[in-house]
Formats: structure tokens, sequence, C-alpha cells
């Protein structure tokens, strides 16, 4: 007789009962977003945390304090907890609103500041990202650096009062609009015993002399990463950002924020219910595979909500965040594929949904490399079940 | 809602002991076992002779029969039989119950444990209601019938005219279903989760090429996507039961729920039964490896109680119904 199985121990935290206690808020979200749909601000799109950059709107969103809401208001925020903002962020992604230009400032460099960031760093830029004035970038990847983070080669030197930072960084979604970003840099040579030791981060701004912002074109023309030149930027000592060496725990603590979010899983929700509405109208064939579909957001807006939870009393969450994102972006880009499938010449599909679709599908290879590749992230779930 | 270690750990024991001693067929030595530790009736009133507790704890339950291979008709016999009895103030004795819901002609096809039963407490449809009626299995047609691990799942006839029953609402029907339709999700997830386990004991521990194959990232991943799926099920599992529990299963977006870990825990089997034999290799397939105890089970469960296309069904015609300006607040509600 083989031994018999115990109960395992799970990947991924308990179920959160949030409805009743967060059912005002999204209401309130909701009724907002109506209104600046009515108003004609913004047209639902896909992937709108990363192509719909619009100032107006995250200007509205911080005058009803949507913005930095974890932020304390000491700070300029509004001392509310991540669960509150998770619910806002949820409404706003699932309803496509244009929320790319505070999105990276808003999701992780407000946690990393917080966590972070010096006194004066904090005066400095909390406030400004609470009330929808400074965005941020993220300076991670490089040429020769993709998923494999701890091989940057941008260099950090020692000089009077500060640091000399040489480099090039890539993917830096909004560079060409935003004011600042944190830049990953080896600042002590490579230590083949210990790869993630002697790097650091550094807050650069993108008009620094020696800053050079290039645009990197998308397969469909549009435009929203860039490459950033870094030559001999002179960072001054108070915009250090962490520990000089300690970068890379600094950068992972990063990423279980940036990994379990809602816009992991809602980046083509807009096109479910824009097919709901095509099939109830039968203008394409009825097909359950939309319940999949459906099903599986809605697990997943669960496992995502118990991820936060878990985020919001600073229990480890790499392994299960790494399990969101694996299922979340392998099925927002099925949403595209399924809509695509039902996009031929001979459906009756309207104008908008189709433009909904052909946007979906060259968004689609993004979402499972962006935020480390699900083959890195399985990885990171093999880790956890001690496999690796 | 945690349920107390020490009674999971307890559960486990008993089932546990059974199957080393007796197999995977349950006895009615087990049965006596379950009754005289109180897990028999675990969620029944203890008024009458049940044990008082939730489903959280009966989740538990099951759960452990699934993860010791323990075939048994406890949650039919608990969950459905005798609590659909109690609902019609019939009295509850020792015999094990499972329940049956006949058409017009007094039939029903696939009905779980039936044969394995000392009476059947079955519901039918009677001029816009239903009625309901205790039954001894001797006393009604049963023509044998099994699913795809060898559970009985007969079909039953009974004379609907020489049946005098009480009424029934619609409503309690309707929970019947619910809880029915959970049970099996519960029973595919202890099977996805013990399938995992599995798969991560034997990846460590067989070698080839000269290491192990949890060395190779082609088998890490094989068993990373097992993981995110079992989860993926579990999460959508438990959300309902969240919902059910904490609204005495009325709760208005409870089918929606229902639905959704049925979908969820059907599509999950897919990768977790696949992966998961590819990486065992030819072992896993034969009857002395207990991975197909899992797998099979999954297999077996997924379709009961509706086929996962039903399910699928049932969640798009939601989401048709919630239109464009709903589905958003379908799935948050």
């Amino acid at each position: 007789m083989a031994q018999l199985l115990m109960p395992i121990t799970r990947p991924v935290p308990a179920v959160h009962p949030d409805a009743a206690d967060t059912a005002a808020l999204r209401a309130e979200v909701r009724a907002f977003l109506a209104e600046q749909r009515a108003a004609g601000t913004y047209t639902p799109a896909v992937d709108a945390w990363l192509c719909s950059w619009n100032e107006e709107f995250t200007g509205a969103l911080a005058a009803r304090g949507w913005l930095g809401m974890t932020v304390p208001k000491e700070y300029g925020g509004q001392g509310r907890s991540f669960l509150e903002r998770f619910v806002v962020t949820e409404e706003l992604l699932a309803a496509g609103a244009p929320v790319a230009a505070h999105w990276i400032a808003d999701r992780q460099i407000v946690p990393s500041l917080l966590k972070y960031g010096t006194e004066t760093q904090k005066r400095e830029f909390l406030p400004k990202i609470a009330a929808g004035q400074c965005f941020f970038g993220i300076g991670m990847s490089e040429p020769d650096s993709g998923s494999d983070l701890a091989s940057v080669r941008t260099r950090a030197v020692r000089i009077d009062r500060g640091w000399r930072l040489t480099g090039t960084k890539v993917w830096t979604s909004g560079a060409h609009r935003a004011h600042a970003f944190i830049v990953l840099a080896r600042s002590a040579p490579v230590d083949p015993a210990n790869r993630h030791a002697g790097l650091s981060q550094f807050i650069v701004r993108f008009a620094d002399p020696g800053v050079e912002v290039r645009p990197i074109i998308s397969m469909n023309g549009r435009h929203h990463f860039n490459e950033v030149i870094l030559d001999e930027v002179f960072v001054p000592d108070d915009m250090v950002f962490g520990e000089i060496g300690n970068g890379w725990q600094q950068v992972t603590s990063e990423l279980s924020f940036e990994r379990s979010g809602p816009e992991r899983l809602l980046s083509t929700f807009v096109l479910l219910p824009a097919l709901a509405d095509e099939m109830a109208q039968q203008r394409i064939p009825h097909d359950a595979g939309l319940g999949r579909l459906v099903a599986r957001i809605a697990g997943l807006h669960h496992m995502s909500a118990a991820v936060a939870v878990a985020l919001e009393r600073h229990q480890p969450a790499d392994v299960p965040a790494a399990v969101v994102k694996v299922l979340g972006t392998s099925t927002e880009g099925d949403i595209a594929e399924f809509a695509d499938l039902h996009a031929g010449d001979d459906s009756a599909l309207s104008r908008d949904t189709r433009a909904l679709i052909d946007a979906a599908v060259d968004q689609r290879p993004g979402f499972t490399l962006r935020g480390g590749t699900n083959e890195v992230l399985r990885g990171v779930i093999a880790r956890g079940l001690g496999l690796r | 809602m945690t349920v107390d270690p020490d009674l999971i750990a307890m559960m486990n024991a008993v089932f546990a002991d059974h199957r080393a001693n007796h197999g995977q067929a349950a006895t009615p030595e087990l049965w006596s076992r379950l009754r005289s530790l109180g897990l028999a009736r675990l969620t029944g009133t203890e008024p009458s002779g049940g044990s008082g507790a939730g489903w959280h704890e009966a989740a538990e339950l099951t759960a452990a029969a699934v993860r010791t291979g323990v075939r048994i008709g406890l949650p039919e016999h608990d969950l459905l039989a005798c609590w659909l009895l109690e609902q019609a103030g019939g009295r509850v004795d020792d015999a094990v119950r499972t329940v049956c819901a006949l058409d017009e002609s007094g039939t029903a096809p696939a009905v779980p444990w039936a044969r394995a039963a000392e009476r059947i407490v079955l519901i039918w449809p009677d001029s816009g209601q239903y009625r309901l009626a205790d039954i001894s299995t001797a006393d009604l047609r049963i023509t044998r019938g099994t699913n795809l691990i060898g559970e009985p799942r007969d079909a039953v006839a009974a004379d609907l005219d020489t049946l005098t029953g009480a009424a029934v609402c619609a409503d309690v029907v309707a929970v019947l279903r619910r809880k029915a339709a959970l049970i099996r999700a519960i029973q595919v997830c202890a099977a996805l989760d013990a399938a995992l386990e599995l798969a991560v004991q034997h990846a460590s521990s067989r070698n080839q090429f000269g290491r192990p194959l949890a060395k190779f990232q082609a088998v890490q991943h094989l068993i990373a996507d097992i993981a995110a799926e079992a989860s993926l099920a579990r999460t959508a599992t438990e959300a309902a039961l969240t919902a059910a529990v904490s609204t005495d299963w009325a709760a208005p977006n409870l089918d929606f729920r229902i639905g959704v870990a049925r979908s969820c825990a059907g599509h999950a089997a897919s990768v977790v039964v696949r992966n998961a034999h590819q990486v065992f290799g030819a072992i896993g397939t034969t009857a002395e490896h207990r991975l197909h105890e899992y797998t099979r089970a999954a297999l077996a469960w997924r379709g009961e109680y509706g086929s996962v296309r039903s399910w699928d069904e049932q969640v798009t015609a939601a989401a048709l119904r919630a239109g464009a300006g709903g589905l958003w607040e379908l799935i948050t509600a």
C-alpha cells in the first residue's frame, strides 16, 4: 500500500469574502465611469493600461481621490487600504478606461516609495503622483537583459555628491510623456558567486541632461514603448532609491504588486461584454466558449482579490502572484483569440467590436511577456512546489 | 472559514485506515465507524441525530474520502438525502440514503449510489409542485449502471400512482440541485490537488538521464500548469461555497458562482489529467499505480450533475441575460 496523501499546502490563499464591504465603492466608480463615457471623455479600449494615455481622465480620477489611494494623507494621499485600491483599479480596467498615464506610478512606484523612499523623495513625488501630475516609467529591462534581469549592464559610478549612470534601458512605456523612472543599475562589479549583489536603483528624470528617449514603434504602428539612453547622467545622492547594493531585493519586492493585479487578466475584458451583445443580437453564432471565458475571468477575479489581501497583510505572495499572472495573461489572450475566430469577412460584427478585436490580437503577444514571461513564472511556481 | 486541523486530521485518518485495511469500496463497517464518530450525518441538525456542522467541514470530509481514494456516497447521504428528508419533516434514522429526482414518468437515469443505499429519498414533479417520499430501495426497480470509475449510477423507476409524498416547494428542489452540483466541484478539486501532489512526488523521485525529472524545465512547466489550474478550480469552488454558506444557499448570484466553479473545475481537469499522465509516463496508466484514482475520478465527476459543456452554457446564458452593461456586475456580485 502506497503512502496516503495529506492535504497539500495551497499555492494560492483562500477566497476573501469582499463583496459586501466594497460594493458601495464599486458603485461609486461605476457611476463615475458612466458619467465620463457620457461626456465623451473616453471610449473603452483594449489594453488601456498600456495604450490609453489620457491626462484629463487621470486628473478626474485624482479629483475623486482615486490616485495614490494607499498613500498616507500627510503625503497628499487618501490613506485607504490596498484592497480599496484594488477595487477601484479593477473597475477602471473592466471598463477599458484610459489609465496609462498614471498606471506605473500608481501601481508600483507608490508602494516602492512608501517602502524604500527617503522622506525627501516621498515629499517630492507622492503628492504629485496622487494629484495626477507626476508620471513614472520602469527602468529595468535592457537590450541584453530581458527575463534575466540580474544581467543588467547599465553602470553606476560613484562620483562627488552622487552617481554617474551610463547604459540603455528598453520597453520603457510612456517615457516620451512621463516625468521620471527608476533605473536598475550595476553599482559594483559582478560577483559570480552572487549575481544579485551589487545592483542599485536610482530615480532619473527624463528631462535630465544626458537622457535621450527614442521611440520603439509597435508592429501595428503605435508608439507606447521607448528606448532610453543614459549617457553619463548625474544622479545626486538624494535621488538614490533605497540602499546601494539592495537593488535586487527592492526590484523583486515590486514584482508581486506588478504580477498579481487585475491588469493581468482584464486587458481584453471589454471584448466579453461586446461579444455577449453580438451573440445576443445573433450577429455571431451562439458559442458556449464565451461562458468558459467568463467563468475563468470570474474565478481569476476571486484569485486576484485573494492575493491583494495577502499583499495587504504583508504575506509572501510571489508564488500566488505568478499563478495569477500565468493564468490571467493566458486567459486575456484566449479572449482575443476566441473573438478573432468569430471575426471573418462573412460575420456581421459591428465596426466597434472589430476594432477591439484587431487591437486585442495585436496586443496579445505582449500579455504573456511583460512583467516576467510566463516561462519564467512557471519556474517561480515550480520553485514554490519544491521542484527546483 | 478555516476548519479545525485536528478535525481534518481525524477525517483523513478514518478513511486512510479503511483504505489501508479494506480497500477502496465502502463497507458497512466503515459506515458504522462514521456514524459512531458523528461523521455520517456531519451536517444534520442535532435534534435529528446529526452533528450540526456546516458545509466547510463537510467539504473537508468529502475531500478526505477523495484523497484516500475511498469511494462512498457519503455526500449524497448527508448533504443531499438526509438534508432533504429533514426539510420535509421526515424522520431520519441510521439507514444509508441517497437522493433521486424522478421525471413525470417516475424514472431517473444514473442515480448515484442507488443500489448501495438502503433507502432513497425520491422527489418528483406533481402539478407544478414537487413531492417527496423516503422509500426502501427494495421497493424500487433498480437497473445497474456505473460511471467511469465503477461507482453505482443506477437507473431508478417507481410507480408514481402508488406513491404518496409530502409537498416540497420548488425552491428546495433548486437548492438540492445547487448542492449536488457543488459536491462534484469539491470532489473534482480534491482529485486535482491529489494529482498535483503525486506529480510533484514522482518528478522529485524518478531519475532519467542521470537526474530527477523535476530538474527538467519541460517537466517543471507541466507541473506548474497543473498547480495553476487546480488553484483556479479551488478558488472558484470556494467562492461558490462561501456565497452558499453565508446566505443559506439563497444568494442571488449563487447559480452563477456554481456555474463558474463547475466550468473552471471541468476545464482544469483537462489540463491536470493530461499533464499528470504526461509526467508519469506509461506507469501512470496502469491499474497498480494510483494516479488513475484521481485522474479518472476527476473526469468521471466533472460530467455529473451536468456536463462541463452544460455548465459553460449556463454561464453563457447568464452572460447574455446580463448583457453588455451588466456582465462585469454579474462577475463581481
